[in-house]
């Protein structure tokens, strides 16, 4: 019989909402909440010897907290680690990933599940991921196909699409029969013999946006944001100096300018030296107030929003986007000017 | 009176006389015989000597040694078509006369290698044994290394020029031991591109070669002058294998192509190996790699031209450098299937040491035959070495060159070859 651990939230575990989010990790002995069911899905070859739960807060606070995770883990010497599933939230599928990334690097058998538009996913790295539902609604059909995952690597196959897989999965360099020019010429005569599909490399999927048309911006609100960390001296809404989670709005009402030493870039990516010498090297407010005050803008939007661009993940990045433009829309923001680092 | 033309019974080839290089020596004097090359230091010295270099100094390195070459420059392998060099490596030892026909005699196993530092260059390193060994050309070679000290007060771009020269010459040198010797074979080339090179029904298959041009210390020459401002041009292949390429690009270890691949262009070697079979091959064009974009998109527009005007049905496209040179690949891939020429390129994927990041930095919008030449980001562990050639640091590390060290692959001179040197390919991986 094969030993599984099963990592889930506070929430799953039946401990509380948002008030308990900040549980540290802990171990129960056998299946908690959503692992009983699947327990009864593995039986009788496999069983869940533990489950390790952490508040969603505490848990997407660092690695040491997925350290202190994959402690507890370990102690139960799995065969496998099961995580989630998470669906679509954000830090829950997070931790899931990070837990499935840690368990990886450390050798241990590892399948988590979330919804695909989760934006923990992309943490996961080449860690094994299959679908979810996007709630928890949809946990029965979720764990059963986490379930016939979990069998599938305890029976030592590998997880693809067909058992719902999603995430990278990790291109690895191996050592083909001939080299790549002699290969390369095989791929021009195949393609001359009418394969149009045959490509040792996928092509990656780059979004493509079609810009929006002009307007003029003298009669239109203006806002003006920055990737550049660039947020209150004491950085009140903790904004990461890399790999940013989250992004800030801050107000720009009444300010006419940004003082030294009252705003600084907390930006982990360059020397921000010449940056905290003048904020307006990275959010440009006094040339903003200038151009208002000449009718050039109609008016300047008054807050401005912030992150810190410096290693952000993909899936994060996309969301921050989605997100400022839902949040610009709103304000009847209809140009933009983001400056970058 | 009507003209005649004249049809040659056989048209001018090009023959490799090959001479195999089993074991190496140091001697009092330069031999060849029996598959030993004995090379006498002094000679070799002199050969080299140039005002810009105070002092150099040439050590065997051969496969199976405890021994690691660090800061490797270019790689030359010996070649001469006569005395004094024959119009081997033309613009360089001799006058720039288009070459590719008649007799060159090749020292084959054996390279002369420029090692140390020169600004801009990036820190590329070969293992004599070892896993690591098979990933670079130069391991399973024996190696003349050159290493040398600038005399002061030169200038970085004479010190360059007078390496170059350098170990040109000294390879000519070498191989002129042979000029005598019995070969161990002889191989005919065919000729290509039109004339009795045309193989009636077959489809005519050629080979696009981006060079890396980005000023000093990243040039590559042809006849003995930089191709940074050229125009892409048709070469005859035979061309290459006598040197009329050499390479003074010194970035991204993993990612050239020093002038021994060139002298070996192996999408030529693999068109010639299919020639007359199942394909005819059409040519060879070589591109300049630019760096700004106007100038990649017609570039990419003109190797398209020249491709189509030689009558290519398709091309295989090739590139040398990073990130960067992935759209000049791109680029030319997208106009040649623009112009009904299929188009397959080599691309060495940049996917983060856990190869789940995108693989291409700037993916063709259009074409979509890719081969891969493994992920540079992949990371390698090499093992301590007894002995250290070209320096006592690895730049990027600060440790003796003869530590054990974690490296990315991209730090393996030649081991991502855009050229289709290696056999390295990236599959996706289900379990990591």
């Amino acid at each position: 019989m094969s030993r599984v651990v099963h990592y889930i939230n506070q929430f799953f575990a039946g401990i509380g909402g948002e008030d308990k989010a900040g549980t540290p990790p802990e171990s129960r002995p056998g299946p908690v909440g959503p692992g009983r069911r699947l327990q009864e899905l593995l039986a009788p070859d496999h069983e869940i010897v533990a489950t390790v739960l952490c508040g969603d807060d505490h848990a997407a606070s660092g690695p040491e907290a997925i350290e202190e995770i994959m402690r507890l883990v370990s102690e139960h010497d799995p065969d496998l680690l099961v995580a989630g599933p998470a669906f679509t939230s954000g830090r829950y599928g997070l931790a899931c990933a990070r837990v499935a990334a840690a368990a990886t690097a450390a050798g241990i058998p590892v399948v988590a599940a979330m919804h695909e538009e989760n934006p923990g996913l992309e943490e996961a790295g080449g860690a094994p991921v299959v679908a979810s539902g996007e709630a928890a609604r949809r946990m029965a059909q979720s764990l059963d196909t986490l379930a016939a995952a979990v069998r599938a690597l305890l029976a030592g196959e590998e997880l693809t699409a067909a058992h719902g897989r999603i995430g990278a999965i990790p291109r690895r360099v191996r050592v083909a029969d001939d080299d790549a020019a002699t290969r390369a010429v095989a791929l021009a005569m195949a393609r001359l013999g009418g394969d149009r599909e045959a490509t040792e490399v996928p092509l990656p999927r780059f979004d493509k946006v079609a810009p929006a048309a002009p307007v003029d911006p003298s009669e239109v609100t203006v806002a003006i944001l920055t990737e550049g960390a660039l947020v209150p001296d004491d950085n009140p809404g903790h904004l990461e100096s890399a790999r940013a989670t989250r992004w800030l709005r801050y107000p720009l009402e009444g300010l006419e300018s940004l003082p030294a030493g009252e705003w600084r870039s907390v930006h982990g990516g360059f020397s921000t030296q010449w940056a905290n010498e003048d904020p307006h090297r990275i959010l440009p407010l006094d040339a903003a107030r200038e151009l208002e005050e000449h009718g050039a803008i109609g008016r300047l939007h008054a807050a401005y929003l912030v992150t810190a661009g410096n290693g952000t993940s993909v899936g994060n990045a996309r969301r921050f986007g989605i997100e400022w433009a839902a949040d610009l829309r709103h304000s009847e923001v209809r140009a933009a000017i983001l400056t970058s680092t | 009176m009507g003209s005649v033309r004249t049809v040659p019974e056989q048209a001018p080839r090009l023959t490799r006389a090959v001479h195999g290089v089993t074991s190496v020596a140091m001697g009092d004097g330069t031999s060849y015989a029996g598959g030993t090359l004995t090379v006498s230091a002094a000679e070799a010295e002199s050969v080299l000597a140039d005002p810009a270099l105070a002092s150099v100094r040439v050590t065997w390195t051969s496969p199976g040694d405890s021994a690691r070459i660090v800061k490797v420059l270019d790689a030359v392998e010996p070649r001469t078509k006569g005395p004094g060099g024959g119009g081997i490596f033309p613009g360089f030892l001799g006058p720039a006369r288009a070459q590719g026909r008649g007799t060159t005699h090749v020292l084959r196993g054996a390279t002369v290698v420029a090692a140390g530092y020169l600004p801009r260059a990036q820190e590329a390193v070969v293992e004599m044994s070892g896993p690591v060994a098979e990933m670079s050309p130069l391991g399973s070679r024996h190696n003349l290394v050159v290493e040398f000290t600038p005399a002061e007060g030169a200038p970085w771009e004479d010190v360059d020029r007078a390496l170059r020269r350098g170990v040109i010459a000294l390879a000519a040198r070498l191989a002129e031991a042979a000029l005598d010797a019995e070969p161990d074979e002889v191989e005919e080339l065919p000729a290509v591109g039109g004339g009795d090179g045309e193989v009636d029904g077959l489809p005519r298959v050629g080979a696009v070669t981006n060079l890396q041009t980005q000023g000093n210390f990243k040039d590559v020459f042809v006849y003995g002058r930089s191709f940074g401002t050229a125009l892409p041009t048709l070469l005859d292949p035979g061309d290459v294998d006598d040197g009329a390429v050499v390479s003074g690009q010194f970035g991204h270890p993993s990612l050239k192509n020093p002038t021994l691949v060139h002298q070996n262009h192996p999408v030529v070697a693999a068109l010639r190996a299919r020639h007359g079979t199942d394909l005819s091959f059409a040519g060879l064009v070589i591109a300049p790699e630019p760096v700004d974009a106007v100038q990649k998109d017609l570039v990419a527009a003109h190797a398209a031209r020249v491709c189509a005007a030689a009558g290519f049905d398709a091309a295989v496209v090739t590139k040398e450098g990073g990130g960067n040179a992935d759209a000049d690949v791109s680029l030319k891939m997208d106009a040649l299937e623009d112009a009904g020429i299929a188009a397959v390129g080599i691309f060495a994927e940049m996917a983060g040491p856990d190869g789940t990041g995108p693989p291409v930095v700037v993916p063709p919008e259009r074409a979509t035959a890719m081969v891969s030449a493994g992920n540079y980001d992949e990371r390698l562990t090499l093992p301590e070495v007894e002995r250290a050639l070209g320096g006592e640091q690895v730049a990027l590390l600060e440790l003796p060159a003869t530590a054990a060290m974690e490296l990315p692959t991209a730090v393996i001179y030649c081991a991502n070859s855009p050229l289709g040197w290696g056999r390295l390919t990236c599959a996706e991986a289900p379990t990591p």
